[in-house]
């Protein structure tokens, strides 16, 4: 009898919905071909993959090879530390400026300075590497960048910024943080906009300071997409920047510069090896996966807000 | 309901209208009797823009050959060529004829997806004449068959050592002979003001990361003229009695101590190792260092010398031999024939073009056709010389092939031009008077001197088997460390990390370039 | 605006702790200002650098205007593609733009109705393939098998779904207040009509700031019309910018000059500012949907 009401409900609710439905069909169906068919032919991670002309399931299987071949990388664990020290690196410092830059704008009562800000903030994002390399060499280049011209002033030695194992991770997190923290505050900005403004008033008649205003109105009313975001970049933990380190790396610095993508761009891409970079990007997805899966669940036991 | 009607409408329509909207898609392969070649080639400058539907060569290729060309220009770097190859290799997208660089060609030869040419050699006597020679031919060929044409993509030994006459003279220093010599000289460069501007600015030499394709591994070609001083230019010693990785001869570590050396005592541009090339090229320009390799035509033509002219009008770059090393081993570096392959898809074949692109191929290579790819036609973009020699004219229209509209029309110019013979260099680099300081230069007479210095002559050191990824990183990160200090730079350290580089796979890449090289006759 | 006229009457009486806050955010927005604007103002001058410029980078960003030398963009915007470039690139974006919307609208409104059946259905199902990043070829494959390569829609339809995109917006639709979605279903209207007459007009900012993600992608996407578009008059901006940048490097190929007497570097930085026009040019637009307390105005109203 339950699975009777069971399902008499659940036709009442698709009844109810069917407009909904009707909605997402199409999206759905786009959705299939162009994301679930590529990951149908991703199937060439498992294949001795040459080309297409000789058809997908016409490539010989070779189960687990290409894998192997990356988990038994003598670089292996590097990568895997390089690319989650960037990736975590960023979420550490990029996330909370950009949602400080947002509360920051937000909050600003000098009104030229909130609109200069604002308008400026998002442009670092449209800087390409390659220029943003510029900018980093004539800050930091030991012959005549800026910084270490003044290092140099005051009677210090000249460092190697790009060069050093010990400083480039700083370079990579900061230059990735400055570049798109304006960028990434406008969703933030978005969130706020959408705050009750009574709310403020209330609080204020309350006697509530600045402060408390942001620590109990602004910050939780922009929870929800802060969730999101945070939770949706766990899921890509391994994808940790490939065109800012391409740029910024070199020989001197692999040791702490080398990720998952630049090591599939010159194992995979340029050797024409589609199968094993392929196999890279499936086991990045797995593990970000348990990672989202499991991030998700710890969220909404802890502050109700989710994924699903 | 009816908002939803209309809205669905409006959704399905847009979607479908996204598909549809593209122009040129499903063009209707009319038969009419031509041979229809669809081609991906090597633009002489892809920017300025692709080769001009009323390029007078396709009305003869359609007229004269039945041939209805559809050219189409690849990437302009390296890496996304490959990448782009590589993509239409696996989604079985290749045009009937393009170019690919030798690994690809290695693994599309292996999937079968290029056609057997080795009669095709035959069909173009002229172009065979003229540029595949036997080891042209080797290039391309494997288990005795041909699977595509080796043409050749760069001028031979075009580079040099080049040294700021003007600041020897200041210091009142000698043209240096030996690396001791060059040593002191960078030492100078560095520390006595050679400029005389009274600031601690410049350095003795410059240099950027450049690794070429397997023969210049790391820390590459910028860096070929201090290797040459101690026999170790080139990734590979070639010699019959004495083949192997140069890594692994002893001289190689005499090289690291002096280069170390160089980086220790500051007369090295410490931003070597981050330079890109047109850092690189720019900081020359600008005075910072004295000393460093270039290739003719960056540094003395009229574009990129005038920089430098504005900036030192007394300054004076000259090319001067190799140093001479301990054992008396120099060389600017390893010369290389530096081919590219052109391939005929296995598609193309099967449909039977393989004679008409061959048609095509030959047509280009000399006579008529070679003329109007590498230069347009006569009196509407150049105009003859009196010593015969095509000159780019001076039009409103932009129609010279050296002006805005007139480049375009010779973008085919790698499909033609064989990079040696007189009427291509002499038209390529003419002479010219400074425009500042109104010196007569020529980036000819450079590219003469740097081709008259000493240079490693080797076949086939570009074409040797490439190191797995792991190696590769393994050996440059090595290097690299042990410049900048991480690895301590000791006889005992440098030994280690060898037999570390042997446990990477270092041996058996050996073995496989040993074996390689044997087959080809590469030794020496 | 009359809200925001009272919030700052009423902050007129400012506490000890509201001043050190105030102070405080100034001198952040101060020093972002500055070290914003500072590189970008370095970049700025460095596309107008003149080819004879000598000094140091700091001189270089001090120089007079009437030293300015506007070669990189005329060399830009002479060149002969762009126009064509331009074009291609503006259709991209805009028939990208509207796919996009019209795709992500829907997934995120479903996901934000509390109690849809198959909910959870619906985010793994749009969660997997954006964890699984398959990579270039499995997507080429099937571009090639559907016929879509030379095909401009190529560049937008694989990502015109964009996950991160679809929960952002979700998480939007999901805090307008729960009692407008019932009073519009009590007044009979559907859910569709619920998303147009309620969602929509309420959720203008993230639209258009969601519509700006989108446009910002498919116009600097360089690596999928790379691929996927051969003929070279179908080749949008990034693509030309691409090459025009690596042609400025590669002058030893290269004797005649195209790009006037510009040096490689202005031409860089002034190529910056060509893949920044879409976004300069609608952000202002946007930033006016981006005011306070638009939701709470609406609900009292």
């Amino acid at each position: 009898m339950k699975s009777k009401d069971y399902f008499t409900k659940l036709g009442k609710d698709l009844n109810r919905q069917k407009s909904i439905y009707l909605l997402l069909f199409i999206p759905i169906v786009v959705y299939f071909i162009f994301k679930y068919i590529p990951i149908w032919n991703a199937q060439i991670a498992f294949r001795n993959f040459k080309s297409v002309r000789y058809g997908i399931l016409g490539s010989t299987w070779v189960g687990l090879d290409n894998f192997k071949e990356f988990v038994n990388s003598y670089y292996f664990w590097t990568l895997i530390r390089n690319t989650l020290m960037y990736s975590f690196g960023k979420i550490i410092f990029s996330l909370p400026l950009s949602i400080m830059l947002a509360i920051a704008i937000y909050e600003c009562r000098v009104k030229w300075l909130r609109k200069t800000v604002q308008t400026l903030s998002y442009l670092p994002h449209f800087l390409s590497w390659v220029i943003m390399y510029g900018i980093i060499l004539s800050l930091f280049s030991p012959s005549d960048g800026i910084v270490n011209d003044i290092i140099k002033m005051t009677g210090g030695k000249a460092v190697d910024f790009l060069t050093n194992a010990k400083a480039f991770p700083w370079l990579v997190i900061f230059s990735d943080a400055w570049k798109e923290m304006g960028w990434s505050a406008i969703i933030f900005i978005a969130a706020l906009m959408g705050i009750d403004v009574s709310l403020f008033e209330a609080a204020m008649v309350e006697g509530a300071n600045s402060w408390q205003r942001v620590k109990y109105i602004t910050l939780p009313a922009i929870r929800p997409v802060i969730v999101t975001v945070l939770l949706l970049k766990l899921g890509t933990i391994f994808e940790a920047g490939f065109g800012q380190i391409f740029m910024l790396y070199s020989p001197a610095v692999y040791s702490v510069g080398d990720i998952i993508d630049t090591w599939v761009y010159r194992q995979g891409l340029l050797d024409g090896r589609f199968g094993l970079a392929t196999a890279a990007g499936l086991f990045k997805g797995f593990i970000g996966m348990l990672l989202l899966f499991a991030s998700n669940y710890f969220s909404k036991k802890v502050s109700e807000s989710s994924l699903f | 309901m009816k908002t939803k009607r209309i809205m669905m409408t409006v959704l399905l329509s847009l979607l479908a209208l996204s598909f549809v909207f593209a122009e040129g898609q499903a063009e209707t392969k009319t038969d009419n009797g031509l041979t229809h070649i669809e081609m991906w080639y090597n633009a002489t400058q892809t920017e300025v823009g692709p080769l001009p539907d009323d390029w007078v060569g396709y009305d003869i290729l359609r007229d004269e050959f039945g041939i209805e060309l559809e050219a189409y220009s690849l990437p302009s770097n390296t890496d996304d060529q490959e990448v782009k190859i590589r993509a239409a290799m696996a989604a079985d997208e290749l045009p009937d004829f393009f170019v690919a660089s030798r690994a690809a060609f290695l693994d599309l030869v292996k999937a079968g997806m290029v056609a057997d040419v080795t009669d095709c050699y035959a069909l173009m006597p002229e172009r065979t004449a003229i540029m595949f020679d036997q080891d042209a031919i080797n290039f391309t060929t494997i288990d005795g068959r041909s699977y595509g044409f080796g043409t050749p993509s760069v001028i031979v030994k075009n580079e040099g050592l080049v040294i700021r006459k003007d600041w020897l003279d200041n210091l009142g220093l000698e043209i240096p002979t030996t690396i001791d010599e060059l040593y002191d000289v960078m030492y100078a460069f560095t520390y006595n003001d050679p400029d005389g501007n009274g600031k601690n600015d410049t350095y003795g030499f410059g240099a950027f990361i450049e690794t070429g394709s397997g023969h210049e591994i790391y820390p590459g070609r910028r860096f070929q003229p201090l290797l040459g001083a101690f026999a170790s230019e080139g990734t590979w010693d070639m010699s019959a009695d004495n083949f192997g990785l140069q890594v692994r001869q002893p001289e190689y570590y005499d090289f690291m101590v002096v280069l170390k050396k160089m980086m220790e005592t500051g007369v090295i541009d410490p931003t070597w190792m981050a330079y890109k090339k047109d850092d690189f090229r720019a900081a020359w320009k600008q005075g910072k260092f004295g000393i460093f390799r270039e290739q003719n035509s960056a540094l003395h033509s009229e574009n990129n010398y005038a920089p430098f002219d504005k900036n030192f009008p007394e300054g004076e770059l000259i090319v001067i031999d190799p140093p001479v090393g301990p054992n008396g081993d120099s060389s600017v570096g390893p010369a290389v024939r530096g081919l590219r392959i052109w391939c005929v898809s296995a598609d193309a074949a099967a449909e039977g073009k393989l004679e008409k692109i061959c048609e095509m191929f030959e047509w280009m290579g000399a006579g008529e056709g070679y003329i109007l790819c590498g230069w347009g036609q006569e009196g509407i973009n150049f105009y003859y010389d009196e010593a015969g020699i095509p000159v780019s004219l001076d039009t409103d229209a932009q129609l010279g092939f050296g002006q805005a509209v007139g480049q375009t029309y010779i973008q085919l110019r790698s499909m033609a031009f064989n990079y040696a013979s007189d009427l291509e260099l002499v038209s390529r680099y003419p002479s010219y008077n400074a425009p500042t300081s109104g010196k007569p230069m020529s980036s000819l007479e450079t590219l003469y001197d740097m081709q008259s210095r000493k240079w490693t002559m080797t076949n086939g050191q570009d074409s040797m088997p490439l190191p797995t990824t792991d190696l590769k990183t393994f050996y440059e990160q090595g290097i690299a460390e042990f410049l900048t200090g991480k690895r301590e730079l000791t006889k005992d350290n440098w030994t280690k990390w060898v037999a570390e580089l042997d446990k990477m796979g270092a041996t058996a890449w050996e073995a496989e370039g040993k074996a390689y090289a044997e087959a080809n006759s590469y030794l020496i | 605006m009359g809200k925001k006229k009272t919030t700052e009457s009423v902050a007129v009486r400012l506490t000890a702790a509201d001043r050190t806050f105030n102070v405080i955010i100034n001198t952040i927005m101060g020093i972002l200002l500055f070290i914003i604007a500072l590189p970008l103002w370095s970049t700025i001058t460095l596309s107008f650098r003149p080819a004879d410029f000598i000094g140091t980078y700091i001189e270089g960003m001090f120089m007079a205007p009437w030293n300015w030398s506007f070669d990189a963009y005329k060399s830009l915007l002479g060149n002969n593609g762009f126009l064509l470039a331009f074009t291609n690139s503006l259709k991209i974006l805009v028939y990208g733009v509207a796919v996009a919307l019209l795709l992500t609208i829907p997934i995120a409104y479903g996901l934000s109705i509390k109690d849809l059946r198959g909910k959870k259905f619906l985010t793994i199902y749009i969660i997997i393939p954006y964890v699984f990043n398959v990579g270039i070829v499995p997507t080429y494959i099937l571009i090639a098998k559907a016929g879509l390569t030379n095909n401009l829609a190529s560049v937008f339809l694989p990502t015109c779904i964009s996950t991160y995109n679809c929960l952002i917006m979700r998480s939007f639709f999901e805090g307008i207040p729960g009692e407008l979605r019932e009073s519009a279903s009590i007044d009979g209207c559907s859910e569709f009509q619920t998303l147009v007459k309620i969602m929509l007009p309420l959720s203008k900012a993230i639209i258009m700031t969601i519509g700006l993600y989108y446009g910002v992608q498919f116009w600097n996407d360089y690596f999928r019309p790379m691929l996927y578009l051969t003929k070279d008059y179908l080749r949008p901006l990034p693509i030309l910018l691409r090459n025009i940048l690596l042609a400025a490097g590669m002058n030893e190929f290269v004797e005649a000059n195209a790009f006037g007497n510009a040096p490689v570097e202005a031409i860089k930085a002034a190529s910056v500012f060509m893949s920044a026009i879409p976004m300069v040019i609608a952000y202002p637009f946007i930033q006016k949907y981006f005011t306070k307390g638009t939701l709470a105005g609406s609900v009292k109203g």
